[in-house]
């Protein structure tokens, strides 16, 4: 062969396959890429003093919680100020995003922050999928100051993968007008009392749709989030599994659960919008006044949206609810304590809540860590963060704060704050949550659409989502 | 002896050389193309061959991404029988077919017919508007739509309530429904795309064949059915065959219209959508990659069985 | 004669109002995303509907430009549509002339094995090639966007086509004098294929410019991404929906599509027309 095709061929496939292999040693996908080694420690016990602490702290979290309560609080500066050599760099980055994303980067090995905030709800599996740092040496001092039932999804075989940061201790919220216009008692005290179990709920929003038109709460059928179904299971003390790890989907139960809801299809007290939502909010925003960013000057006036009476949610919807769901509707609303399936049952539970976790690749760990027990394990950041956006602390110690005998304009200055704190003491241990929520989840949700549209009863729905989740999942 | 000067020696060799016959002479001899293709095959071998056979390999097992592979033989295959989800994806994809593939297909043909038929004036303007959507992006043509099949605050309720006077539809909160919404944005998008294809073919048509069946007493339908119809029979059936592999394989319009992706209670669910949600979702690469084998399977004996049916007729 | 007339004219009527018809399906939406980032966000979801906003402005731009920095996004999107189909119609028509103009051994199956590769479902290769862009590290990078569908049997088939309707005798010419086959290819060929190239470009580009599932799977950092990823990340935040700035994001990821597409129309259909048909 000639020289010049000799190298010009050289060439050209020198360049072809370098495109094919840049850089990279190993271009073969090895099959047991060793999860991080899970014992590797972030920092010693003993704290260093704040000024050895360096690093830049890339944090993945969402608005509402980072910058609508962490930074709006002044914990994030007080935290700064006393670590003067840490830097934060904040991305923002939505729960679900998280949840997708986080685990790319892990399995990449590549992208992951140094910081990021993960909902109770997801927290098990990012846990079970392993790449988070070991907290257990750090976490140790709080494992008696959190409310207890937060530790569980933080953990995998005794050890401790997330820092608690608040919780969700469900409530009813009601508007006050509305049951005042059916001509029911409208303070929390006598609704706390006139909703004492599911069946009064029910009763209570017949008695509100018959008299004033207004419907109960929003619960849209097609595509239900589940979450309602959800919290009704875990004051019960119930979940998607037992506490052998048993699927309980379809059990009898989860069964009669969801006939219970299925009730206030059935009376058409439920509207159908779903949630966040503009429909939604325009439902918990009617008979207020509304936000001015949001409408361009000359806009006609809105034809009137009849308000919904209720929402049974936790204390973190308060935030949502004077922030952007219903910002105009201030003093209408009031808190009670949400109903009980059985009189005597516990009348709280949990939704939500959340926790940070430092992923296994940070080049910061001691920094993040910092960051983490600055916010989160101190009384007066919790507070202060709890002041500034109603993020519930799980940190107990927290509510002997007067923070927490305020009373709230917005709920017509009634202490909802306290009603929190005892919701918070008594929410049983539930079993919704775990490394497998998101899929079983998933299969609910259909299964609850597939009744409220009509598709299936029940039993039959919950059986077919509790095949699904037994046969991808391999539980029993 | 005369000295022979070496490039002439190089000449008459060259010249005297036996005619190269040998196989291994003449791939030498064409070198140049073999390298001019040679990227194609690389890359093939890469992300084609090997990635097949990995995910061959991939689908006997269970495995996060992370950690340990844990070899589970037909395991996963055995599970995708009763994975209900799966069974209904597969369902949509022919559902989904026999829903917009023949109405996108007549529609097309007919416009190109219309359009090539020289009967109207603004032939360009109409094609490039019904060509239009076509190169939207379907992120933002499915927002779009999303808000105009809102139940309760989109225009296409609003404009039916008050003209027609029917109740709001609940375009994208009905399993079938759903489905119909679907397919009206798959025609909405690819509806132009199809038209052009009939044009071209329409092209190949002698004109003297449909004047021929006019003079002969066929009115403009006739020879529409009986005339035009069967000299398309091959693109048409090139269009319905692209259509039938797309139908299964439709993630775009599926993920941005239907919320949660998959539409209302798997509705709008495809395979490719629920092989995305397992691998990317769940996690569950082994079992994703048995998915993505059944389905690829499927749809090739579907092919074959398409092929050898309207092959046939086409002679 | 009248018959025919009247019935002429009643069939003309009704063949433009279905095309008149199906023109305003084609354009609501896009006329709709229009109106919709005009309006405020409380001016979408309105009963009644509005149909023009009271005061329409383009608050909605301005925040995404801000907030989003849509610009930096737009380039990202021509940066990946353009390396893109730099490369892929580089080593497309390289394969497509050694297809039209040689003959070498193994040609025929050669061919057969290349369209033969276009019946493997993107679905089988998903999860694999993801494994290998994340031990190469190329995740969040656009090289798993351009490099796999570089050399691509589509793009390849449509150029043998193309090429193969050239006559021989330029290159036969130019290999008399002395020309380097490489040379020949780029000097020669690639000019006069240019019609072919643009409208497989015009393709190539479209579908880089609108992808979705590629920059879904790849792209990570918000400042990485690409047009339709950033109008779909304007539906996952937990707040007040923007679907104001959401229709603002769209139309701009249009407009410069629209502009290429208005003027190239022709080349594109004949680039998908030709496809087809010799397909």
């Amino acid at each position: 062969m000639s020289r010049k095709f000799l190298v010009q061929f050289m060439t050209i496939l020198l360049l072809s396959v370098m495109l094919l292999s840049a850089c990279g040693p190993g271009a073969a996908p090895t099959s047991a890429t060793q999860p991080p080694a899970n014992n590797a420690t972030v920092a010693p016990v003993t704290q260093p003093p704040a000024a050895s602490i360096s690093g830049k702290v890339t944090v993945w979290c969402w608005s509402a919680s980072w910058t609508n309560s962490i930074v709006k609080s002044g914990a994030l500066d007080a935290f700064l100020a006393e670590y003067p050599n840490v830097q934060v760099d904040y991305v923002e980055t939505a729960p679900q995003d998280v949840y997708q994303k986080l685990p790319i980067a892990i399995s990449a090995g590549t992208g992951a922050p140094d910081w990021a905030c993960v909902e109770s709800s997801h927290l098990a599996q990012l846990v079970a999928l392993g790449g988070l740092t070991d907290l257990t040496a750090q976490v140790t001092p709080y494992i008696d100051k959190m409310n207890a039932y937060k530790w569980p999804d933080a953990m995998l075989d005794g050890k401790y993968y997330a820092m608690p940061w608040d919780s969700g201790p469900v409530v009813m919220y009601y508007r006050r007008d509305v049951f005042k216009a059916a001509g029911l008692a409208s303070d929390p005290d006598s609704v706390s009392a006139i909703v004492a179990t599911w069946d009064d709920y029910l009763n209570v929003c017949k008695t509100i749709l018959e008299k004033t038109g207004d419907q109960c709460f929003a619960s849209n059928k097609a595509n239900n989030d589940a979450r309602l179904y959800e919290i009704m299971l875990w004051q019960q003390g119930l979940g998607y599994t037992n506490a052998e790890g048993q699927v309980t989907v379809d059990s009898p139960e989860n069964v009669a659960t969801l006939e219970e809801l299925k009730k206030f299809w059935d009376a058409g007290l439920l509207s159908d919008q779903s949630a966040w939502t503009d429909g939604w909010y325009a439902e918990f925003s009617a008979g207020g006044t509304a936000p001015v960013a949001t409408v361009g000057p000359g806009t006609p006036e809105p034809a009137a949206v009849k308000p919904v009476a209720t929402l049974v949610e936790a204390a973190w919807m308060g935030v949502f609810l004077k922030s952007f769901v219903a910002p105009g509707t201030e003093g209408l609303w009031g808190v009670a304590q949400m109903p009980a399936m059985k009189a005597g049952q516990p009348r709280s539970s949990n939704d939500g809540g959340s926790n940070v976790v430092i992923p296994e690749q940070s080049q910061n760990k001691a920094a993040a860590w910092a960051l983490a027990e600055w916010l989160f394990g101190r009384v007066d950041s919790q507070v202060a963060i709890f002041k500034a956006n109603d993020i519930f602390p799980s940190l107990e110690a927290a509510y002997a704060d007067p923070v927490f005998t305020e009373p709230d304009p917005y709920f017509d200055n009634q202490n909802v704050r306290s009603a929190y704190v005892d919701a918070v003491k008594i929410i049983p241990t539930g079993y919704v949550y775990g490394p497998n929520y998101a899929l079983m989840n998933r299969y609910v949700q259909t299964a609850i659409a597939k009744v409220a549209t009509g598709a299936a009863s029940v039993q039959a729905a919950l059986t077919e989502a509790a095949d699904a989740i037994r046969n991808d999942t391999g539980l029993p | 002896m005369l000295a022979v000067p070496r490039s002439e020696k190089r000449i008459a060799k060259k010249l005297s050389a036996k005619p190269s016959r040998g196989l291994w002479a003449r791939i030498v001899k064409a070198r140049w193309p073999y390298l001019f293709i040679a990227p194609f095959y690389i890359s093939f071998l890469v992300f084609g061959l090997y990635s097949t056979l990995f995910s061959f390999y991939l689908s006997f097992v269970e495995w996060k991404g992370l950690g340990p592979m844990k070899f589970v033989g037909l395991k996963n295959f055995a599970m995708l029988f009763k994975d209900k989800v799966f069974i209904q994806s597969m369902e949509n994809g022919f559902l989904l077919f026999f829903m917009y593939v023949p109405l996108m297909t007549f529609l097309a043909l007919v416009l190109a017919v219309i359009l090539n038929s020289k009967r109207v004036r603004g032939f360009k303007l109409f094609r490039t508007i019904i060509f239009m959507p076509y190169i939207m992006n379907i992120a933002a043509a499915g927002f779009s739509f999303r808000l105009l099949l809102d139940q309760k605050y989109g225009p296409v309720n609003v404009f039916l309530g008050n003209f027609f006077h029917i109740s709001p539809i609940p375009w994208l909160e009905d399993i079938w429904w759903a489905r119909v919404s679907l397919c009206l944005l798959i025609i909405w998008v690819w509806l132009g795309y199809n038209m052009v294809i009939m044009l071209a073919g329409l092209q190949t048509i002698p004109g003297e064949l449909t004047e021929a069946a006019m003079i002969d007493g066929a009115n403009p339908a006739q020879s529409f059915f009986y005339v035009t119809i069967p000299l398309m029979r091959p693109v048409i059936l090139f269009s319905v065959v692209l259509s039938l592999m797309g139908s299964f394989a439709l993630f775009n319009e599926v993920f941005i219209l239907t919320v949660p992706a998959g539409g209302p209670m798997n509705a709008t669910i495809t395979p490719f959508v629920d092989i995305f949600n397992q691998a990317f979702g769940n996690n569950r690469f082994g079992y994703a990659s048995a998915m993505a084998y059944a389905y690829f399977v499927i749809l090739f004996v579907l092919t074959l069985i398409q092929v050898r049916y309207f092959g046939q007729r086409v002679d | 004669m009248f018959y025919y007339r009247v019935s002429r004219w009643a069939g003309n009527a009704l063949i433009y109002a279905l095309l008149i018809a199906i023109c305003i399906f084609m354009l609501f939406p896009f006329l709709w995303m229009i109106i919709t980032s005009l309006k405020y966000a409380d001016e979408i979801f309105h009963i009644p509907m509005i149909l023009i906003p009271a005061h329409p402005d383009l608050h909605a731009y301005t925040y995404i430009i801000k907030q989003y920095h849509i610009f930096n996004i737009t380039w990202n999107t021509f940066m990946i549509a353009i390396i893109g189909t730099g490369l892929s119609l580089f080593f497309c028509s390289l394969g497509g002339y050694a297809f039209a103009k040689f003959k070498f051994p193994g040609q025929g199956p050669l061919f057969s094995f290349l369209l033969g590769t276009m019946v493997i479902p993107a679905a089988v290769t998903l999860v694999p090639v993801f494994l290998i862009m994340r031990d190469l590290k190329w995740i969040d990078t656009i090289l798993p966007l351009v490099i796999p569908g570089a050399a691509n049997a589509f793009g390849i088939f449509f150029m043998r086509q193309y090429i193969s309707t050239i006559s021989d005798d330029i290159m036969d010419a130019a290999r008399m004098d002395g020309a380097g086959e490489f040379t020949i290819y780029w000097r020669i060929i690639v000019p006069i294929i240019a019609p072919g190239l643009t409208s497989l470009g015009l393709i190539f580009f479209m579908g880089g410019w609108n992808a979705i599932l590629g920059p879904l799977i790849y792209l990570k950092t918000q400042s990485h991404f690409t047009l339709p990823l950033i109008i779909r990340s304007m539906t996952s935040t937990v707040g007040r929906s923007m679907f104001d700035n959401q229709m603002a994001a769209s139309v701009i990821s249009i407009i410069p599509l629209l502009i290429i597409f208005l003027i190239f129309q022709r080349r594109l259909m004949e680039g998908i027309a030709a496809g087809a048909v010799k397909g």
